[in-house]
């Protein structure tokens, strides 16, 4: 069968600083109907420009090499008026962030019908009737009552079917689907996918699917192709990837995704090179422990074995990929540290200010013990309320109910005492850009906790700092720079430092590691496991992604709009669950076909 | 969208009686007080006192207020001290004339508004957006009295094409509609002009905002040319920053500018308030400045209403 | 006409050539206001009877006006007058502006719903009316102009640094900071004034300039600075009282001279605003 899409080496230069950039080189790969092919890279491995200049949608500026062959016509240098013939109509794009994607001013129906129209002509009530089908098809429960909706009335799941079908309006040959998930918790994520998959099969379409996420394709992607700084580093079948990856990238990357009850995951040294920045060997040489003197000179050669082809001279062997590491520890016992009893939180509802509405609990009855020394994770999907009680422990909003560090109780301290106490309570958030004022250096940031809690000199609180710096593996010359001049992984390691710094007791780890990639996130989660055994640190660790936090906690909680339904050892959570929830979570994180 | 409207609506009221409050305060907490303005600085105490028990004024303070406050509810406003008729019928007489003026220039402006923010939106970066930017800053750093002086210079002086000031001409018993139009033509040109540069630069940056969003790149994966994109999907989004100018200007359709109705001496509502704040005559500036405070609120309510309608996200917080 | 002083905050490319272009307009307006009357000592008040209305000529560089008093002179001495009282003013607005919008911004919830309210209702008065009001009711004095002009034009920025401060108080650092035991005066001295500086700046060149608009337009209604100053503002109003007669001369320049002001701080507050924007 000819394939829907063939790249046969596609290049792209972008126009940045005022120069061409190649950002993208000698992309090959053909996808045929019904196939699903998953690209997968990293941020800034160039899978999005893929996507966007299959669809000829790159900024402008932007040159293109080689061919794009969509049903075997060269659109690599089509005029944009034959292309507004074909998108929509034989290839059509489904973006990240539905919400932004779609315009928040028109009713979907308006949305979806406007694809249709614009290519197959047709009335308003035919569009409305085509509309109504592609909700039902894409799974939108009670589509009629649907059609007159805006983009924000859907939650983040449905909204993102609605951008499917959208893309399904004139029924394309080929569809691009730009990490569709990201954004949603992993339970969606796995419904998205597995929508796609269903649509793919009916309809027998060919699918690009673009993700940094590993674990969620392979169920269902049929071919994988791996993207490292511009380049394409191994491809082939999906299922023989798996089984056993042959470049060490791939195979580092694999095993960077946290499992279920693994004990460590493996991180990648180094980071990603600029584009303007990258090595003239293979790419990924500076980084791999398997590198020898030729990687660093020579472009690495396509090995083929099986059904995989490596581009590496010297892939891994073809023996099966390691197995998950076993069982966690035997469970540990801790002292209390933080007792919550009956806490629960109310917001007052906003805008109302002729008397306050409040709204229902964000959280109800929660009682539980966090001991010293103990990490406690804590999962749920958004909204569960999660969040809240990580802000609830760190005293930062009003709760109900009765929390007490180390048999003191916090409510009833002296506001001098409390402000002592939330000291020992610190917090790392999710977003490090987000936690570090832009316009402090690095050094101030950190010294910030000392000065505020006095008694040290500048002298000590700057080599306090550098002692910081150190725990968290970076070096003391970084404490001059400003948080705009330091990688993403580097700032989460600089709040993690800033939040060392008064000694706390308790540390909350509000999704530490859900904003950065896959191979960032894995090393700052063994950095957190290791400094939490090395200093005895307590964790409160929350997070969405339950086989993320079944790699560092000891007891896992689950939440789910507002409650605790389930409390447990992770071992035994994971391997007995008690509640439907918790059942659901698990398949969803589980690996494999 | 109901619950909006009611919760909108009752936010106004209190500012409007905030508004009101303050209005009265402010005109009898000046040093002096109002008899004084009348009867100039140099009055007897005696005939600031009669004076005072004439206006009412030597009740006491939250008396007065409450009078004022119930000659309010049922529109009385006071009498001008100086032309001695009821300020309500006066506003009326200078009001029609700056509807007429400030409608057609608000009207005019914001056509030419919408052509150049569009344009400045799409060749953005490009030469005509420089242009257009060019105009903006010019007549943002531009006085208005300065640029109505060079019109006068220019088209009433030089070229003697239009009359520099007046609403008609005095000498012509019976103004035609071509004469009231001749008068018009230099102040509309004025207001349109600076309305124009202002809304402009709003729209035309909210065009280029709205452009470089997600969803202008989704509908071109969907096969939407650029005529599609603009007129269906970015011109509505665009709107709204636009719409709460609209609404804010609201007030000006009825005072019109005092400095453009002042330059060119057009009676209108602007003209008579500099005309009674040289000759402090209270009761007139009280009046327009509690009318032009309603008119904002109400001008600011009806903004959020339209913008309501544009985005469906407004009225679902 | 004005819609408060976040005009401008268009990001259009500026670089470093609109703040020079700013700053060096900025120094002329001021040399002509400070050091200029200096330079030239004639006596703005002498009268020429027979010299009235005349254009420039070697003997007055800018002509004389009806009275025949030195145009130049006249010239030099308002623009020290206009900028004697608007910078003052400007000054005066900005700093009530900024404490204001601090206050509300950092304050517990309910004094920003009081101050916030209060605010509305101060900007749904167009600042001229209400400058008009009060020039109405006491004397014109310079000190009571500056208080005026000062007291009427902050609601704007006080508006802009409540926004930004209530944006910034939940932001991830702030609450770092808080959780460290940060009170709320170090949140607004540390943390704050650093984010919101840039905006402070800008608005308090865009603030001069809106003074020195407000004060040339009071000026010219007949309720600003009164004679035997003179001002930009008065100079332009008694040249276009004159208009049948043509007196160019006498309308140009102190026009030009406003225009230049109110352009330096454009100017100036645009090329500020994308040099930060460009390190940030």
């Amino acid at each position: 069968m000819s394939p829907v899409l063939e790249l046969k080496g596609l290049g792209v230069s972008l126009r940045r600083g005022g120069r061409d950039v190649p950002v993208l080189d000698r992309i090959s790969l053909a996808i045929a109907p019904g196939e699903m092919a998953a690209l997968v890279g990293e941020s800034g491995s160039g899978k999005s420009v893929t996507a966007l200049a299959v669809m000829r949608l790159l900024p402008e500026g932007a040159l293109l090499a080689g061919q794009i062959l969509l049903e075997g016509e060269d659109i690599a240098q089509a005029s944009e008026s034959r292309l507004r013939a074909l998108r929509g109509k034989r290839a059509a794009m489904v973006f990240q962030n539905p919400l932004a994607a779609l315009n928040p001013t028109r009713t979907v129906a308006a949305q979806i019908g406007e694809v249709w129209r614009m290519h197959e002509g047709g009335g308003r009530r035919a569009a409305r009737a085509r509309a109504l089908d592609l909700l039902a098809e894409v799974g939108i429960p009670d589509p009629a009552a649907r059609l007159d909706d805006y983009p924000h009335q859907f939650s983040g799941g449905m909204r993102q079917r609605v951008m499917i079908a959208m893309a399904l309006a004139c029924a394309p040959r080929l569809l691009i689907a730009d990490e569709p998930t990201a954004g949603l918790d992993p339970p969606r994520a796995r419904q998205i996918m597995e929508l796609l998959a269903r649509l793919r099969r009916e309809r027998d379409m060919a699918v690009l699917f673009v993700t940094h996420d590993l674990a969620l394709v392979e169920r269902e992607a049929d071919a994988i192709h791996v993207l490292y700084a511009g380049e394409m580093v191994e491809w082939g079948a999906a299922r023989a990837f798996f089984a056993h990856p042959r470049h060490p990238y791939s195979e580092a990357l694999l095993g960077a995704v946290p499992h279920l009850g693994q004990a460590r995951l493996r991180s990648i040294p180094g980071s990603l090179p600029e584009p303007e920045a990258r090595p003239p060997g293979c790419r990924f040489a500076p980084r791999c422990a398997r590198a020898e003197e030729i990687c660093g000179r020579a472009r690495p050669p396509a090995d083929v074995a099986g059904n995989t082809v490596a581009a590496c001279f010297f892939p891994l062997p073809a023996a099966a990929r390691a197995g998950l590491a076993a069982a966690p520890a035997p469970p540990r016992v801790f002292p209390p540290l933080l007792e919550i009893k009956g806490l629960s939180v109310r917001y007052p509802a906003p805008g109302g200010w002729l008397g306050r509405r409040r709204l229902a609990p964000a959280l109800e009855g929660i009682s539980l013990t966090l001991g010293r020394g103990e990490c406690l994770g804590v999962v749920g999907e958004s909204g569960s309320g999660k969040s809240t009680l990580g802000r609830a422990v760190l005293q930062m909003i009003g709760y109900e109910g009765e929390m007490s560090l180390e048999g003191e109780s916090l409510a009833r301290m002296t506001p001098a005492a409390r402000r002592a106490a939330r000291r020992r309570l610190q917090p790392v958030f999710q977003d490090p850009r987000e936690s570090l004022n832009p316009r402090m250096r690095v050094g101030e940031i950190i010294a910030e906790p000392l000065r505020l809690q006095g008694g040290l000199s500048r002298a000590a609180r700057a080599a306090r700092v550098e002692a910081l710096l150190a725990q968290v593996g970076l070096s003391a010359a970084i404490a001059a720079r400003y948080p705009g001049a330091v990688s993403g992984g580097q700032a989460q390691r600089i709040a993690i430092a800033r939040a060392l710094a008064p000694g706390p007791a308790l540390v909350v780890l509000d999704e530490p590691g859900s904003a950065l990639d896959v191979s960032t996130q894995a090393m700052l989660l063994n950095l957190l496991k290791d400094l939490g055994r090395r200093h005895g640190l307590t964790y409160l660790f929350i997070s969405h992604d339950l086989a993320a936090v079944s790699t560092m906690a000891d007891r896992i909680a689950v939440l789910r709009a507002g409650r605790m339904i389930e409390l447990a050892e992770t071992a035994a959570l994971i391997a007995q669950p008690r509640h439907e929830y918790t059942r659901a979570l698990i398949a969803a994180a589980a690996p494999g076909p | 969208m109901m619950a909006m409207t009611a919760r909108r609506l009752a936010s106004s009221c209190l500012s409007l009686f905030i508004l009101v409050t303050l209005v009265f305060f402010m005109a009898h907490l000046t040093p002096g007080g109002p008899a004084y303005s009348i009867l100039g600085q140099k009055a007897t105490p005696a005939s600031v006192a009669a004076l005072n028990q004439r206006l009412g004024l030597d009740e006491s303070l939250p008396r007065q207020f409450g009078l004022w406050l119930w000659h309010l509810l049922h529109g009385r406003l006071g009498y001008s001290y100086l032309l001695n008729r009821p300020v309500g019928q006066l506003l009326w007489v200078y009001e029609r004339n700056t509807l007429v003026f400030y409608a057609l220039s608000i009207f005019i402006g914001t056509g030419l508004s919408l052509l150049l923010g569009l344009a400045q939106g799409v060749w953005s970066g490009r030469w005509p957006a420089r242009l257009i930017g060019a105009f903006q800053l010019g007549f943002y750093a531009m006085p208005s009295f300065f640029v109505a002086a060079m019109l006068i210079l220019w088209f009433a002086v030089d070229l003697g094409w239009l009359p520099a000031s007046g609403i008609t001409d005095l000498r012509d018993p019976h103004p035609g509609l071509a004469s009231f139009a001749a008068h018009l033509a230099l102040p509309v040109a004025t207001v349109a002009l600076f309305t124009a540069a202002s809304l402009s630069r709003y729209f035309g940056e909210a065009v280029h905002e709205e452009l470089g969003k997600d969803y202008v790149r989704t509908a071109r994966a969907m096969g939407a040319g650029p005529a599609a994109i603009l007129l269906r999907h970015v011109l509505r989004n665009a709107l709204r920053p636009l719409v709460t100018l609209l609404g804010l200007s609201f007030p000006y359709i009825f005072t019109g500018g005092v400095i453009v109705e002042s330059v060119f001496n057009y009676p209108g509502l602007g003209w008579l308030m500099w005309r009674s704040a040289l000759s402090q005559d209270y009761p007139i500036l009280t009046a327009i400045v509690l009318v032009i405070g309603i008119l904002t609120v109400l001008g600011n309510l009806l903004a959020d209403l339209a913008n309501g309608l544009l985005d469906p996200r407004e009225s679902y917080e | 006409m004005r819609q408060g002083v976040t005009s401008w905050l268009g990001r259009r490319p500026g670089r470093h050539g609109t703040l020079a272009a700013g700053l060096g307009l900025a120094g002329l307006v001021l040399f002509c206001g400070f050091i200029a009357p200096f330079l030239y000592p004639a006596d703005p008040y002498a009268i020429h009877p027979a010299q009235a209305l005349r254009p420039p000529s070697r003997l007055f560089p800018l002509g004389t006006d009806e009275l025949g008093r030195d145009a130049l002179a006249l010239l030099l001495s308002g623009g020290f007058s206009t900028l004697a009282v608007a910078l003052p003013a400007a000054a005066l607005a900005f700093l009530t502006g900024a404490a204001y919008g601090f206050a509300a911004g950092l304050g517990p919830l309910w004094l920003d719903k009081a101050l916030m309210r209060l605010l509305d209702v101060a900007l749904a008065l167009p600042g001229l009316i209400v400058l008009l009001f009060f020039a109405a009711l006491v004397p014109q004095t310079n000190l009571n102009l500056i208080l005026l002009l000062g007291l009427i034009s902050w609601p704007g920025l006080a508006r802009l640094v409540r926004n930004e401060a209530r944006a910034q108080r939940g932001r991830d650092f702030i609450l770092a900071a808080e959780q460290a035991g940060a009170s709320r005066a170090y949140l607004a001295l540390v943390h704050l004034s650093r984010i919101v500086a840039p905006v402070l700046v800008v608005n308090a060149t865009f603030m001069t300039g809106d003074a020195i608009l407000s004060l040339s337009a009071l000026s010219f209604l007949g309720l600003g600075v009164q004679p035997p100053q003179e001002s930009w503002g008065s100079l332009l109003e008694s040249g276009l009282s004159l208009a049948a007669l043509n007196p160019w001369w006498l309308i140009l320049p102190p026009g030009l001279l406003i225009f230049a002001a109110l352009l330096a701080a454009a100017m100036t507050g645009q090329g500020l605003l994308t040099s930060w924007q460009g390190d940030a």
